[in-house]
């Protein structure tokens, strides 16, 4: 048992310093699913596409104008998924913003949104892929989102403080976000031996567990964020909350 | 602000049909993924390369874009490579960890091989698409495809924005550190959350004033660009047909053939 627990700590120990700190939000790269996974993660991500779709449709009869604010919601969500975290150890992180993203915005403009950050990320600064853009999409733009969502409602409707809501449901959506990648790659690439079970220690390992920091300094800088903005600009965010109604419908 | 927007405007293939690139870079996408054939991978980076080279892009320029990638590349290719169980068997090299052997089997990196080829195939054909067709022009592409039009118009009023909004945050970001706003841990968090917060701020204002201002000229829901329009060139289709049949009969041939990849995977 010792020696398990000993080996179990030098591999977390390795990885955290082997592991570049400096790279992007980790979407899954160009061409590294096979054909039919792409398929299956596109045919699951676009129902909830469609749902974003429909309710930004319906919005945007009512207030013709959400349509500009989207537009922007889209550009900060992708501007701010290229913040650089400040670091102790002077390497870099970034954001993804989900959590922020979709307190503000809602789970459903979401969907929408981050997908059509996915292929601006994809095109213009070459993270992420076009084949992967449905599996990116699933994890980052639909599970993420509903999970952010989910918590921060739950613990508002259970009279936790806003700054544990905001904390936990950034945290938590980040970190359910690489959870999901984990499994997308470990179900594309089975271990021959220990099969799927065996490849999601693997993926995980590398890159949930080595995501736990990033996800704590996402949920703290969301906080501030919303402090921020709780502080000096009440009357903005009142007057965003359209967005969310639109996703709760 | 971003190279390879740069490049998309000012490059040699500029004039070539929109249409015709995009076929081209997803095609080859497509064949890239089913292509068991490292050959036919190979060939297909080796030819994308070639395009975007003959796009007057730097080669210089190119291959450090190629490095974007390489983080996760050695990380998901390694991860492939190793694999961990009770027992050592089939291990090119490995490592006895008490209760797990974790090593390197045979078949794991013909698999890893195969994948980091496959890569770097399929991430040739995105740079090809990237680096010489102006988002723009991918945008209008897909209007003639049948996206539906509130996806185009989000996309096309986020590309736009997104410059837009980078200068602020690089604006705030100056100003913020010349006050020693990022000059430890704490103070560096809380600026980025006031850049952040502001940020936000100040796209809500700003989609307000455009909402004003394309109302006052008329808007009624639908923005009406001129588009450039592009020749479409018999020549272009030809020598992308004979290319991409190519890579098939290669990747064709392999799996007939058995070569190493093609006998295991088949």
């Amino acid at each position: 048992m010792k020696r398990y627990i000993f080996s179990m700590l030098s591999y977390f120990i390795l990885i955290l310093f082997i592991l570049p700190q400096n790279a992007y939000a980790m979407h899954i790269m160009e061409g590294y699913l096979p054909f039919g996974w792409c398929g299956l993660w596109t045919a699951l991500m676009l129902p909830f596409l469609f749902l974003g779709m429909r309710s930004i449709q319906r919005t945007v009869q009512e207030r013709p104008s959400v349509k500009m604010l989207l537009g922007l919601a889209g550009a900060f969500a992708f501007v701010l998924s290229a913040l650089k975290i400040p670091s102790v150890t002077g390497s870099c992180s970034h954001m993804t913003g989900v959590g922020l993203g979709t307190i503000l915005f809602g789970p459903m403009a979401m969907s929408v949104l981050g997908c059509i950050v996915l292929i601006f990320q994809a095109l213009l600064l070459a993270h992420g892929g076009l084949t992967t853009l449905g599996a990116n999409t699933f994890s980052m733009a639909v599970v993420g989102p509903l999970v952010a969502y989910g918590i921060y409602r739950l613990l508002q409707r259970a009279g936790a403080p806003l700054w544990a809501s905001v904390f936990l449901a950034a945290a938590l959506g980040d970190l359910l976000t690489y959870i999901t990648t984990s499994v997308q790659l470990a179900l594309a690439y089975p271990e021959s031996v220990g099969g799927v079970t065996a490849s999601l220690v693997k993926f995980a390992g590398i890159f949930a567990v080595t995501q736990i920091p990033l996800a704590v300094s996402e949920g703290l800088l969301t906080v501030l964020v919303f402090n921020f903005l709780t502080a000096h600009s009440r009357q903005e965010l009142q007057e965003l909350s359209v967005l969310r109604k639109e996703g709760q419908s | 602000m971003f190279q390879i927007d740069q490049y998309a405007y000012s490059n040699r293939l500029l004039t070539v049909h929109p249409g015709e690139k995009l076929a081209f870079a997803v095609i080859t996408m497509i064949i890239c993924l089913i292509s068991q054939s490292l050959a036919a991978l190979l060939a297909a980076a080796v030819l994308m390369a070639g395009a975007v080279i003959l796009a007057g892009i730097p080669l210089r320029v190119y291959l450090k874009l190629m490095t974007v990638p390489a983080s996760f590349l050695v990380i998901a290719v390694g991860a492939v490579a190793v694999s961990i169980s009770g027992n050592g068997e089939g291990y090119l090299w490995g490592v006895d960890l008490g209760r797990f052997y974790i090593g390197i089997g045979s078949c794991n990196l013909d698999l890893s091989i195969l994948l980091l080829c496959r890569s770097l195939g399929a991430i040739s054909c995105l740079y090809f698409l990237s680096l010489t067709t102006p988002m723009v022009e991918v945008i209008s592409i897909l209007r003639k495809l049948r996206v539906p039009p509130l996806f185009i118009e989000l996309m096309g009023l986020i590309y736009r924005f997104i410059f837009v909004l980078v200068e602020t945050a690089e604006s705030i970001y100056t100003s913020q550190s010349s006050r020693l706003g990022y000059r430890n841990l704490k103070t560096g968090y809380s600026s980025l959350g006031i850049l952040a917060a502001n940020l936000l701020v100040r796209a809500y204002r700003r989609s307000e004033i455009l909402f004003t201002t394309l109302s006052s000229r008329g808007y009624t829901g639908e923005i009406r660009v001129l588009e450039t329009q592009f020749a479409v060139s018999g020549k272009n289709i030809l020598a992308i047909m004979a290319i991409d049949v190519l890579l098939i009969l290669l990747s064709l041939a392999e799996m007939s053939g058995g070569g190493l990849i093609g006998r295991i995977y088949n």
